[in-house]
């Protein structure tokens, strides 16, 4: 069975959420049992997730009897998810039971504040290996989905799981949403070693996640930058958590002031600080730098996770052989995924990848093998965790307002420049939107003309912030 | 500027909303007002009012009118 859920031990808890609801294992596997009688078949759903009990049940039964689930936020925009649920034709939506009266389908059985919806859609043809679709870009609505086999999620629980050292005795922090790889990773490591995950559907700033952390005294926290930024502000390491012993990062690099924050506080209170690399390609985790190197190597990614292996390349695609260097980084395992699907009709493909991703990013090997990225080929942003696609954004902006403009950036922000003065705050109000990006984090720059090359191409290269 | 002013200033420009709406504001009540913007505000506070504000007030923060008797207790008068 899926996670090998059948064998923990049924009365242990699997989860709490912080509405209050708790679900055991032995719960957990029955209710996967009357999940499947109401459908009774393999086919396509669509999960709208929070991090609730329904949302975690309505996803583990769904990979226990192999219904094939797309995570996407419970909080998508009706417009984009109308024209995801066109394109990939679910038969079936699991949703909040407060949402279920925006749909027009059949109501089938309700469980945890969850509802099971028919649309009457007739489903794709789904390959026999494929078990989970996620998003690759936040909220702007790419139909690009990440195909997941059954045993990318099994080697990603069964890796994070060996490399955390998690056990039964484990309550696991998930306030990353469940609908985002890494969020989703945290979720099944810790179903896997069978133990409580905590589920929090809100953030660091509410006064309630502080006295849930509290209440349910949770072993482990895992974030991404802007969380270590928030407990920072916060003074998490001067706070009183004599359960909390992991911390563990992912998502994008930490600065190396946050990171020494952090190592250090994690060395000094005899806790554990583990930076992680990983993207949705790889099913969340394809490198991690041991607890016990945090300061020797602040700021790297360390070296792979058991059973995958990380290189480097040259412009032409060779490996590079020199220990000291930096190229492209490239990751061999068994996490990663299938492929992509842009359509309904790509749900039958099989492995296109075998077992192999050119990670886009640019990494630094130093002389005992510790990776340190550096850059990216492709152009796309990590605002806040989430992945924001330049070229994308580009392409709405282009499409809804018709006309020509500009996407750069870093990590800290994004910049969007245009020729026509008047549709500047219609832009920056719509972008912010579609989104969901805080609006300081999103800034509108007029300039006289949009620099082209002689082919017409876009010259990036001419304006700031690259 | 006033206290008042310089406080009215901060919340207007970090969530976009009007003079009107500042009354009633909430964390969580408009969609800017999140995690992202709490952080902001608080971080606007303290610089304008140069003042470091105490975990428990930063989670405690959770209103336009609240916020002036937590500012009090850092001598600032709103």
């Amino acid at each position: 069975m899926f996670l090998d859920l059948d064998k923990k031990k049924s009365s242990s808890i699997a989860a709490v959420d912080s509405t209050g609801m708790q679900i055991s294992y032995g719960e957990l596997n029955g209710f996967a049992n009357e999940f499947y009688s109401a459908i009774n078949k393999r086919t396509l759903i669509f999960i709208l997730s929070e991090n609730t009990i329904g949302s975690l049940a309505g996803y583990v039964a769904s990979l226990s009897v192999k219904v094939v689930p797309l995570l996407l936020s419970s909080k998508t925009d009706k417009e984009v998810l109308d024209k995801l649920i066109n394109l990939y034709r679910p038969e079936y939506l699991w949703l909040p039971e407060r949402l279920s009266g925006d749909f027009n389908y059949d109501f089938s059985f309700r469980k945890f504040d969850y509802v099971l919806l028919k649309t009457g859609m007739e489903a794709f043809q789904l390959n026999d290996n494929l078990s989970l679709l996620l998003t690759t870009s936040g909220s702007t609505g790419s139909p690009k989905l990440v195909r997941h086999s059954y045993s990318n999620v099994e080697e990603n629980a069964r890796n994070v799981a060996a490399f955390f050292e998690l056990s039964p005795v484990e309550r696991a922090i998930a306030i990353l949403p469940m609908q985002y790889t890494m969020g989703l990773s945290v979720i099944t490591s810790h179903l896997f070693a069978g133990s409580a995950v905590l589920l929090v559907n809100g953030t660091l700033t509410d006064k309630s996640f502080w006295s849930f952390l509290k209440e349910h005294r949770a072993t482990s926290f895992t974030g991404v930058p802007y969380s270590f930024e928030v407990l920072s502000k916060l003074r998490f390491t001067g706070m009183d958590l004599p359960d909390l012993k992991l911390l563990t990062q992912g998502g994008g690099k930490l600065s190396n002031k946050l990171f020494l924050e952090f190592a250090e506080y994690a060395h000094r209170t005899g806790r554990k600080f583990i930076a992680t690399y990983g993207q949705t390609e790889g099913t969340a985790r394809m490198a991690f730098l041991p607890a016990d190197m945090a300061l020797a190597k602040p700021g790297s990614i360390g070296k792979a996770i058991p059973n995958g292996e990380l290189s480097l390349i040259n412009e032409n695609g060779e490996e590079i052989v020199e220990t000291e260097a930096s190229g492209e980084m490239v990751y061999r395992g068994p996490n990663v995924t299938l492929g992509y699907a842009l359509t309904g009709e790509d749900l039958i493909k099989g492995d296109e990848n075998n077992g192999v991703l050119f990670t886009g990013d640019i990494a630094k090997r130093d002389a005992e093998g510790y990776y340190y990225i550096i850059g990216r080929l492709s152009r796309f942003l990590k605002l806040y965790g989430f992945r924001i696609s330049l070229d994308e954004t580009e392409q709405i902006v282009k499409s809804v307002f018709d006309i020509d403009c500009i996407c750069t950036g870093n990590d800290e922000m994004m910049k969007i420049y245009i020729t026509d003065r008047n549709k500047k705050d219609q832009i920056h109000n719509y972008v912010v939107d579609k989104t969901g990006l805080f609006h300081k984090a999103i800034e509108i720059e007029i300039i006289d003309e949009i620099p082209k090359n002689a082919s017409g191409k876009t010259i990036y290269s001419n304006l700031s912030l690259q | 500027m006033s206290n008042l002013e310089k406080y009215d200033e901060i919340f207007l420009t970090n969530f976009r909303v009007t003079k009107e709406q500042l009354n009633t504001l909430e964390y969580q009540s408009v969609s800017v007002w999140d995690s992202i913007g709490h952080m902001g505000l608080i971080a606007a506070l303290e610089e304008t009012f140069e003042i470091m504000i105490d975990t428990e007030d930063i989670i405690s923060y959770a209103s336009y009118e609240n916020g002036k008797k937590i500012l009090l207790k850092y001598n600032v008068e709103i």
